[in-house]
C-alpha cells in the first residue's frame, strides 16, 4: 500500500542508508573509527529569518564516533534502521511505542541481541529521532506515526477532498457534519482544500473546550470562518494542518490562548515558527502568518480581566519564567526585530509576573453567552493583535 | 494558701519514668538492658577486668497492662561484684552514684537509670529486681530482691539468701517487667548489642534475644580501656561564676598557685602569658581570699584570651582506629571500611573527641535505603529520636556525593553502609535525661562533620577504585556484546560478503582494544592510590608493608581480575 507523501523528497532513504552502512564498514575495515552525524536539534543551532518565517538548522552537527561508550548507541541505530527500512520496503507503519515492542520481540527471539534491549520507550524513541535527524527525513517518511491529537476543526464553508491510496477521492463537506469536528491526521494526507464561500479568517483556540463552546454557541454559523481547537502544544498533525490551510486558502489566521510565558513560547512559537527539536521539519510544520490575538497585556486592563500572580514557588511556573528570560536572550525567534511585539509581551510577563487565562473573557459580561465571540470579532476588526 | 509539700526524688521519677527512657513498653525493655549493661561495663573497666557478659531477654508470659508481654531481662557479668550493704543503694535509690560530676567519661553518670528500671518492674509486676552478687572477699554469693521505697527514696532488700556461685566475682540482675521485644531497627535490641560490640572491642557477649538462639560475640582486643583519669578541669571549660566558686575550694593560697594546681594545662609560662594578656602582675602572688570579684573577672578574661594546650587526651577516652577496625568485623563480613579518630578538642568549653567508622558490608543493608546510623555517646548507643541529634545533623550537612555515595538533598546518604559516630566527653550535653540525643551546638556539629569528611575521603578511594573497575568491566562487556551486532547489521545493510565482515571485526577489535587499555590504566591508578592508603593505615596499625601487599595479593587471587591486554 503506497502512502501519501508529506513532501517531495529528493532522497532515496534505502539507498542513503546503504551508503551510510557502506561507509561505516569501510572505516572499520581500515581500523578507522566510523562515525554518524546528525543535525544538532537545539536552540543554539536554530536560525530564524523573518522572510522564511520558521526556525531552520544551523551548521552544527552531533557527531557520534565509535568508542567503547558509543558502540551501544551505534549498534542500536543500525538495528533500528534495519527495522525501519524493512517497514518502508513492505509498506508497514508503526507508532514509536509499537516499534519499541517490535525491538523487544526481535531481541527476545535472538539471545545475541539481548544487550541491545531497551529499558524504556524513551531509549528507543531517541534512537528513532536520531535516525530521522541523521538522514534529515521526517519520521513520517520512515513510516513512523504519532497518534492524532488536537486540531478539531469546524466550518460551514470548508470542503476537504482527500485522495485515498487507491486513487479514490473522498469529499468531506464540514458543514454537513453537524456537531462532529473534522480531525486532521498526524499522518501525511493528500488533502485539497476548497472554500464554498469566501472564508474571512481562521481562529485557532488553545483550549479544545473553549473552541467547542464557541462552536456550540453558533460561532461558525454567524461567521464565515474556520474554527480549530489546538489542545495545548500543537501536535505535528495540527501544525501540518495549519500550514495546509495557510498555503491553500490564504486566509488570515489568529491564535487565541492564555497570556503566559508557556503559551507564548511553547504553543504559539511552535505553531508559528516550529521548534528547535524539529528543526529539519519546521518548513512543513509551521504557519508563519498566524497572529497572536490574545489574551494581550492590553486586554487585561481594558476588560479588567481576572488574573493571577505567578507563584514562583511553583516549580513549573518558575521554570517557565526562567525559560522566558532565556528565550529573550537566546531564542532567535524572539530576538528577531520582526517579532518585537511578541518579545515585548514576554518582557511584560517577566516584569509583571502575572498570568491571565483565555477563559477570563467570560468574566467580561457573565450574562452574555456570546460575549467572548463579540470580543474576538471586535479585536479582529480593529486589528488588535500582535 | 495551699500547702506546699516536698516529694522524694523517687516519687518524682516514679511519676515521670518517661523522662528517663520508660515511655513505651518497647523502650522500657531496651532502657533496662542498657542500664544494666552500662553498669556492668563501667564496673569491669574500673577494676581492669575484661568483661564477659551473659544477656538474656525473653518473653515469659503476658504483661499486666494492655498489649504488653511479661519480659525477663537478665544481665550477668564477671565484674568485681557489689558488697551486700550497697545493694539497696545501687538498685533502690535514685541519685546514688559513684560517678556523678567526677569529670570522667564513664557510661553512667547520675545514678538514675537502674533505679528507674527497678521502679518500672515494681510498678508493672509488683516486684523489683532480683540481684545476685559476689565479691572476691565473699565465700558465698548473696541473692536478694531489691525494691524502691518510693516515699523515702531508699532501697528495701527482701528475701536475702546466701547461695553457692561458681563465679569468683560478679553481679547478676534479673528483671521481670511489662514490655515488648523488638530486635531490629533503630530501637531494636540487636541494634543495641551490635553497637555495644562495635565500640567495646574488649567485651565478650553471650546473648539470647527473643526467639533467637544463644549467640556469642568474642572480644577482639584483650586490653581493658584505660580508665579516663579524673583530670583537673581545663580553664577554658569554665564560665566566670564557676571560676570564682572553684577558687573557694582552695582557701588561702596565692593566685598563681591556684591557677597551677586547680587547673590542667597551666604552667609558669602560662602565668607569664596571662599577665601579657591583661592579668594585673600585682595579683599573681596575692592570696586568693583577698581578690575582689573585679579582680577575678580580669584574671578570668586574661586566661580566656590566652592560648593554652588542648585539654589532656587522658580525660577523654577513645576506642582508637586500630580497635575500631577490628571491632567492625564483628558486625558482619566487611567489604571495606574507613575509621577516623580525631584529636581531642574543645567544643562549648568541654573536651570532646569524635570517632567515626564507615563500613560497607557484603550481606547487610540495601543499596536504595538510607545508611544504618549508629550513634554513640560515651560508648553507649543512642537509639531514639535521631532527627534531633548533633550526629545526624553533621552527617546530613556533608556532601557525600563527592565521596561517591548517593545522597538525597539534606538527608542521610543511601547505600549498604553502616555509619558509626561516637562522641566522647566527660560532660556530654544531652537533650533529655534518657540520653537519647546529643544537643546540636554549632561547634560540636562542625567537629563531627570534620571527622566524617576525613572518613569520607578515605572511603571514597575504595568507592572510586570500585567504580573504575566496574567501568572497565562495562566497557569490555560493551565491546564483546555490541561490536559483533554492529558489524553484522552493517554487513547486512551494505550487502557485503564474509571476507569484509571478518576484516571489519578485526578493525573493530583494534579500535576498541585501545579504549579498554585506557580504562585499564585508569583503574590501575585508582587501585594504586587505594593501596597507598592501605599501606599508611597498616603502618599506623603496626603491620609491615609486606603484610598488606600479601593480603592484597591474597584478595586478588580470590576475585577474578580483568586481564590487561598487552600493548601492541
Amino acid at each position: 500500500m503506497a502512502l501519501m507523501k508529506v513532501r517531495e523528497l529528493n532522497l532515496d532513504i534505502p539507498k542513503e542508508a546503504k551508503n551510510l552502512a557502506e561507509k561505516m564498514l569501510k572505516d572499520l575495515e581500515n581500523s578507522k573509527r566510523p562515525y554518524l552525524e546528525a543535525v544538532k536539534t537545539s536552540l543554539d543551532n536554530s536560525e530564524y529569518n523573518a522572510k522564511v518565517g520558521y526556525l531552520t538548522p544551523g551548521d552544527k552537527v552531533v557527531r557520534t564516533e565509535l568508542n567503547v561508550s558509543s558502540v551501544q548507541k551505534l549498534a542500536r541505530v543500525v538495528f533500528m534502521l534495519e527495522i525501519l527500512l524493512r517497514n518502508l520496503d513492505i509498506g508497514a507503519v508503526n507508532t514509536k511505542r509499537e516499534l519499541y515492542y517490535i525491538c523487544k520481540g526481535l531481541i527476545k527471539g535472538n539471545s545475541r541481541y539481548k544487550p541491545l534491549d531497551f529499558e524504556g520507550q524513551d531509549e528507543s524513541d531517541s534512537i528513532i529521532d536520531f535516525i530521522g535527524d541523521m538522514l534529515e527525513v521526517y519520521r513520517e517518511e520512515l513510516n513512523c506515526f504519532a497518534n492524532d491529537r488536537g486540531g478539531q476543526t469546524y466550518s460551514q464553508q470548508l470542503v476537504v477532498t482527500e485522495t485515498l491510496p487507491d486513487g479514490e477521492k473522498a469529499v468531506v463537506d464540514l458543514s454537513t457534519m453537524g456537531t462532529t469536528p473534522f480531525q486532521p491526521k498526524n499522518k501525511p494526507q493528500a488533502l485539497k482544500l476548497k472554500a464554498k464561500k469566501k472564508i474571512d479568517f481562521c481562529l485557532v483556540v488553545e483550549s479544545e473546550g473553549t473552541a467547542g463552546t464557541l462552536q456550540a454557541m453558533g460561532f461558525t454559523k454567524r461567521n464565515n470562518c474556520i474554527l480549530m481547537g489546538a489542545q495545548g502544544v500543537p501536535s505535528n498533525g495540527v501544525r501540518g494542518w495549519c500550514k495546509l490551510i495557510e498555503d491553500q486558502l490564504d486566509v488570515p489566521m489568529y491564535f487565541f490562548g492564555d497570556l503566559d510565558a508557556y503559551t507564548l513560547q511553547n504553543i504559539f512559537r511552535t505553531l508559528k515558527a516550529g521548534s528547535a527539536a524539529s528543526l529539519i521539519r519546521n518548513g512543513d510544520f509551521s504557519a508563519p502568518n498566524v497572529r497572536f490575538l490574545g489574551v494581550l497585556p492590553g486586554d487585561v486592563k481594558k476588560y479588567d480581566l481576572p488574573h493571577y500572580k505567578v507563584r514562583e514557588s511553583d516549580p513549573a511556573e518558575a521554570r517557565a519564567l526562567k525559560k522566558a528570560k532565556d528565550a529573550l536572550e537566546n531564542d532567535p525567534f524572539f530576538r528577531d526585530k520582526k517579532n518585537k511585539d511578541l518579545s515585548d509581551i514576554l518582557k511584560w510577563l517577566i516584569k509583571e509576573k502575572i498570568r491571565c487565562e483565555q477563559q477570563s473573557y467570560f468574566s467580561i459580561d457573565p450574562k452574555d453567552p456570546i460575549k467572548t465571540e463579540k470580543v474576538i470579532l471586535e479585536k479582529i476588526k480593529k486589528g488588535d493583535y500582535v | 494558701m495551699s500547702k506546699i509539700t516536698k516529694s522524694s526524688t523517687a516519687e518524682y521519677f516514679a511519676k515521670n519514668l518517661q523522662q528517663v527512657g520508660f515511655s513505651s513498653p518497647l523502650k522500657a525493655v531496651l532502657t533496662t538492658l542498657k542500664e544494666a549493661v552500662d553498669n556492668s561495663l563501667d564496673a569491669c573497666e574500673q577494676n581492669e577486668i575484661l568483661p564477659d557478659l551473659e544477656i538474656e531477654v525473653v518473653k515469659v508470659g503476658n504483661g499486666s497492662t494492655k498489649n504488653t508481654d511479661l519480659v525477663k531481662i537478665v544481665v550477668e557479668d564477671n565484674g568485681p561484684g557489689i558488697e551486700a550493704e550497697d545493694l539497696a543503694k545501687v538498685f533502690g535509690e535514685y541519685l546514688a552514684s559513684s560517678k556523678f560530676g567526677k569529670g570522667q567519661c564513664s557510661r553512667g553518670q547520675q545514678g538514675i537509670g537502674i533505679s528507674a528500671a527497678t521502679t518500672w518492674a515494681q510498678m508493672t509486676n509488683a516486684r523489683g529486681v532480683q540481684v545476685t552478687s559476689k565479691t572476691k572477699g565473699m565465700r558465698k554469693a548473696i541473692t536478694a530482691q531489691v525494691d524502691v521505697d518510693i516515699k523515702t527514696n531508699t532501697g528495701i532488700v527482701r528475701n536475702k539468701e546466701m547461695i553457692e556461685w561458681k563465679k569468683q566475682s560478679g553481679v547478676r540482675v534479673e528483671f521481670l517487667m511489662d514490655g515488648r521485644i523488638q530486635l531490629n531497627g533503630d530501637g531494636g535490641l540487636l541494634t543495641y548489642i551490635e553497637g555495644t560490640a562495635l565500640l567495646n572491642p574488649h567485651v565478650t557477649m553471650k546473648y539470647r534475644l527473643g526467639d533467637m538462639d544463644w549467640v556469642t560475640t568474642e572480644r577482639v582486643s584483650t586490653t581493658s580501656p584505660d580508665i579516663p583519669e579524673a583530670t583537673l578541669p581545663h580553664p577554658h571549660t569554665f564560665k566566670l561564676g564557676e571560676f570564682i566558686t572553684h577558687s573557694t575550694l582552695y582557701g588561702k593560697i596565692t593566685l598563681a598557685k591556684f591557677l597551677k594546681t586547680g587547673f590542667s594545662r597551666i604552667s609558669d609560662q602560662s602565668i607569664v602569658d596571662f599577665t601579657k594578656n591583661g592579668m594585673p602582675k600585682s595579683l599573681v602572688e596575692k592570696p586568693l581570699t583577698s581578690l575582689t570579684e573585679e579582680d577575678f573577672k580580669k584574671v578570668f578574661q586574661a586566661v580566656q584570651a590566652t592560648e593554652l594546650m588542648a585539654p589532656s587526651t587522658k580525660s577523654v577516652l577513645t576506642v582508637g582506629e586500630e580497635s575500631l577496625s577490628k571491632s567492625i568485623n564483628r558486625l558482619g563480613e566487611v567489604d571495606f571500611f574507613s575509621v577516623v579518630t580525631r584529636k581531642p578538642t574543645i567544643c562549648d568549653f568541654k573536651p570532646v573527641v569524635v570517632e567515626v567508622a564507615l563500613a560497607r558490608f557484603v550481606n547487610r543493608g540495601e543499596s536504595d535505603t538510607p545508611v544504618q546510623l549508629l550513634r554513640f555517646a560515651n560508648r553507649v548507643p543512642l537509639q531514639f529520636d535521631k532527627s534531633g541529634c548533633a550526629i545526624t545533623w553533621a552527617i546530613e550537612s556533608v556532601n557525600w556525593k563527592s565521596y561517591g555515595l548517593q545522597q538525597p538533598k539534606d538527608s542521610l546518604p543511601v547505600g549498604p553502609y553502616i555509619f558509626a559516630v561516637s562522641v566522647v566527653s566527660p560532660f556530654i550535653k544531652f537533650k533529655n535525661a534518657s540520653k537519647e540525643t546529643i544537643d546540636a551546638s554549632d561547634e560540636l556539629v562542625e567537629e563531627i562533620r570534620r571527622a566524617l569528611m576525613q572518613a569520607g575521603q578515605k572511603l571514597s578511594r575504595h568507592i572510586k577504585s570500585e567504580f573504575k573497575a566496574a567501568d572497565l568491566e562495562r566497557k569490555l562487556a560493551h565491546i564483546e556484546q555490541f561490536g559483533p551486532i554492529l558489524v553484522e547489521k552493517l554487513v547486512a545493510l551494505a550487502g557485503a560478503n564474509d571476507a569484509r565482515k571478518k576484516k571489519a571485526e578485526e578493525g573493530l577489535r583494534k579500535i576498541l582494544g585501545r579504549d579498554s587499555e585506557d580504562a585499564a590504566s585508569e583503574l590501575e591508578e585508582a587501585q594504586n592510590k587505594l593501596l597507598e592508603q592501605k599501606k599508611r593505615e597498616a603502618k599506623k596499625a603496626g603491620l609491615q608493608e609486606e603484610d598488606i601487599v600479601a593480603i592484597e595479593n591474597e584478595k586478588a587471587a580470590k576475585s577474578p581480575k580483568v586481564e590487561k591486554k598487552p600493548k601492541k
